[in-house]
């Protein structure tokens, strides 16, 4: 079989070639524009791809969706990092619930107090669904492992004395999300279960705590500020 | 340089594929039953000292569920409050029952056999250069590690696991030849200043 070679001279002048340069350039530019725009919109890494759609689509019947009330439970970090798909980088988040076992029961106006390997304090407060979420602005410069305690008083805002208190018995080694060990609806070898003010249901419905809807009706008062940052 | 008809590179290919086929049956064919009775002995730390100052340290400062107390580390570390050791009849819940001895012993395990030789190299020495354990390199920052620096060598968590590592567990055979194992009851103690970092660490953080 016979080949025919065409051989480049080198010396040969074109005139397209410039030319030809320049769109090739421009080609090349915007291929790379593309893949940039597809992998910021998109997400590439596909294990956190498939564990973000694996939380499954919002229950606009439970909460309000893409709202500071949303999916209580679940691991925040999850999406609210710098892969996405959320716009706010949480640096901790989570949802504080009554007991062990009942996920409607959750704890509003709750005090999240953190303390920080460069023994930084900080305190944040559980909205009306009992979420409570740390943007990385609020505490750039947090250090892990933190330890956490979580304290709910008997009325918030008002009365600060103790109502219940609840620490952490490890620390947080490095992980955003509560939830990614504080699973909720289970309690088993690797999960200690949702994070919880009491070890009992009953223990809960027994000390008689109103639950508060959410969004919240208009008389219910939102505290901003733990007792500590108030002043 | 010669150039290769289509039959004779169609022959050429069919013998360095029967060639192949013949190596590999031999290699099969010549491989002995494995042996038994032949195995390579790790040198190892003392235990008892690790399960009563070393493994409460290590659970709290490395076994959260976050971190060391996963299935998926190499290092897993069992306990009380993160990670439980999987049993149908015990029924292990994170956060509830004590830790049993079996996460222990499991705990222990994993420290040895994370880097046997290294380990084995250790113990024969007598704890020279402990550094060089990945155990210890990756706590330091030696080594990449994914928790960040978790260690630093003046801290009595450290400390605690260097005085763990010194303690004499083999000594030469009389031939000179091989290592045996100290009895328990011949191994020295670990030194009260020792004890007292591990305490000191056990409390952390």
């Amino acid at each position: 079989m016979r080949r025919t070679i065409y051989q480049h001279d080198a010396n040969a002048k074109h005139e397209g070639a410039p030319r030809l340069a320049w769109v090739r350039g421009l080609l090349a530019v915007g291929a790379c524009v593309a893949v940039a725009s597809i992998g910021s919109s998109c997400n590439l890494d596909p294990v956190h791809r498939a564990s973000v759609n694996g939380l499954g689509p919002e229950e606009a019947d439970l909460y309000p969706v893409e709202s500071e009330y949303h999916r209580p439970g679940e691991p925040c970090a999850l999406c609210h990092s710098t892969k996405g798909p959320a716009d706010s980088v949480f640096v901790l988040g989570g949802t504080v619930f009554w007991g062990p076992d009942d996920y409607n029961a959750r704890v509003d106006n709750a005090y999240v107090r953190i303390l920080d390997a460069n023994k930084t304090k900080r305190c944040f407060v559980t909205n009306c669904n009992g979420n409570f979420y740390v943007r990385k602005e609020d505490f750039s410069k947090i250090t892990f492992p933190l330890l956490v305690s979580v304290e709910r008083t008997v009325k918030p805002g008002q009365d600060e004395s103790t109502l219940v208190i609840r620490r952490m018995s490890s620390h947080i080694g490095r992980e955003a999300s509560c939830a990614t060990c504080h699973i909720q609806g289970l309690r088993d070898f690797a999960s200690p279960g949702q994070i919880r003010m009491f070890n009992s249901e009953q223990e809960f419905k027994d000390k008689n705590i109103p639950l508060i809807d959410c969004p919240p009706p208009e008389d219910f008062v939102q505290v901003q500020k733990c007792p500590e940052d108030v002043n | 340089m010669f150039a290769l008809t289509s039959r004779s590179a169609l022959l050429l290919g069919i013998a360095v594929l029967g060639g192949m086929g013949a190596l590999v049956t031999g290699s099969t064919s010549c491989a002995s039953p494995p042996d038994n009775k032949r195995y390579t002995e790790i040198l190892q730390p003392d235990y008892a000292t690790y399960r009563t100052y070393v493994d409460p340290y290590l659970q709290r400062r490395c076994g959260t569920l976050d971190c060391h107390g996963q299935p998926g580390r190499a290092y897993r570390i069992y306990g009380f409050a993160g990670f439980r050791l999987y049993n149908v009849d015990a029924g292990l819940v994170s956060g509830q029952q004590p830790t049993t001895e079996d996460e222990v012993l499991a705990n222990y395990q994993a420290a040895v056999a994370l880097e046997p030789e290294e380990m084995s190299r250790l113990m024969a020495t007598q704890g020279a250069e402990p550094n060089k354990l990945l155990l210890l390199r990756k706590p330091l920052k030696l080594e990449r590690h994914k928790g960040g620096p978790a260690m630093s060598e003046d801290d009595a968590g450290y400390r605690c696991v260097v005085a763990w590592l010194r303690i004499r567990t083999v000594r030469p055979t009389a031939d000179g030849l091989d290592f045996e194992t100290i009895p328990e009851q011949e191994r020295e103690q670990l030194p009260v200043l020792a004890r007292q970092r591990c305490e000191e660490a056990q409390s952390f953080p």
